[in-house]
């Protein structure tokens, strides 16, 4: 293959995700948008926590709250989409799951299967978590669902980043 | 995000076949003629929303590379074409093939392909208030993922 063909190919694939990109950290992250403009967070960029929710909007129902990361590869750099589902336990303590399903990583809903109600569901291949993020025996994924570090500051919730729990 | 025809996902699909059993194909018009515009925009309205739903289905999705061609192109040429792509992935064990078009056209071809054709609606975004669109986008991206997650049911 010549130089020249691969350097064009390397620019369509940047030129393609890049419109993709952008176009989907502005549809996808509507509701941060207020909040990457609030310059009272701005001088956070950088940081490695970022803002993601009003601790008095958090109820013992989960939620899913989206926001975006930056992230750097060899090529450039973007902002990756990533949401948490976020919720007070019984103890008032916070939690804040990654929706990333340790199967194959597909994106899991809080009580979306009528058949095992107040469980995180993939709907990939059925995959099951309860409440507190545990995998359920019996269905594909073998760890609890990562927990996102997090800390709280003037009434916000900041996340950072997600790590694995130990073994159910 | 990320383009699925890639070393890493090749290597995860080949190890996990049977889980990853689904090909998505976007069906991607070409035009540089005076509706090259409007083709352009739905280029990118197919292809925000197939990404967006790899990332949220990448455990039992492959996306593969756009299925391109003019809109001058015979249509009986694009449709064989298609049934070929079709026919290689599922000889390769894809249980499921689903292409994601806005162009009406393949409506129409729909009986004589073996996948499933899901149509999005055709949509003016180069002239739509920003709000507005996003709000289009947030609900199409909702309104695809529940028909793929039935296909599979
Ligand atoms: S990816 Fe969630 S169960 Fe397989």
């Amino acid at each position: 293959m010549s130089n020249k063909h691969r350097v064009s190919r390397r620019q369509f694939l940047n030129y393609t995700l890049t419109g993709v990109g952008g176009f989907m950290a502005a549809g996808m992250l509507m509701p941060m948008v207020r909040f990457a403009l609030d310059p009272i967070l701005k001088e956070e960029a950088g940081a490695e926590m970022v803002p993601v929710a009003q601790v008095k909007d958090i109820t013992t129902e989960p939620q899913r709250f989206d926001f975006k990361v930056k992230v750097k590869d060899a090529w450039y750099e973007s902002e990756e989409p990533k949401s948490a589902w976020v919720y007070k336990n019984e103890k008032g303590d916070i939690v804040a799951l990654s929706p990333i399903c340790k199967h194959l990583g597909c994106t899991v809903n809080w009580n979306a299967d009528k058949e095992h109600p107040n469980q995180f569901f993939c709907p990939c291949h059925y995959g099951r978590y309860t409440k507190d993020g545990t995998n359920v025996p019996g269905t594909p994924p073998m760890h609890p669902l990562d927990r996102y570090e997090y800390k709280v500051k003037d009434g916000k919730l900041y996340l950072g980043k997600a790590k694995p729990r130990g073994g159910a | 995000m990320s383009v699925k025809w890639t070393v890493n996902d090749v290597e995860l699909y080949l190890k996990e076949k049977d889980y990853i059993d689904t090909a998505v194909i976007p069906l991607m018009p070409l035009s540089l003629s005076s509706g090259a515009k409007a083709t352009a925009s739905v280029g990118e309205f197919v292809q925000l929303l197939t990404g967006e739903l790899e990332r949220q289905l990448k455990g039992r999705l492959f996306l593969l590379p756009p299925f391109t061609y003019f809109v001058t192109e015979r249509h009986e040429e694009r449709v064989r074409r298609l049934a070929e792509w079709t026919r290689e992935l599922k000889e390769n064990g894809m249980k499921h093939v689903f292409y994601v078009a806005c162009d009406r056209e393949w409506k129409e071809a729909e009986s004589k392909l073996e996948g499933t054709l899901f149509s999005l609606p055709m949509i003016p975004f180069y002239d739509m208030d920003e709000t507005y669109k996003q709000q289009v986008i947030h609900e199409q991206i909702s309104q695809l993922l529940s028909a793929f997650i039935s296909q599979w049911t």
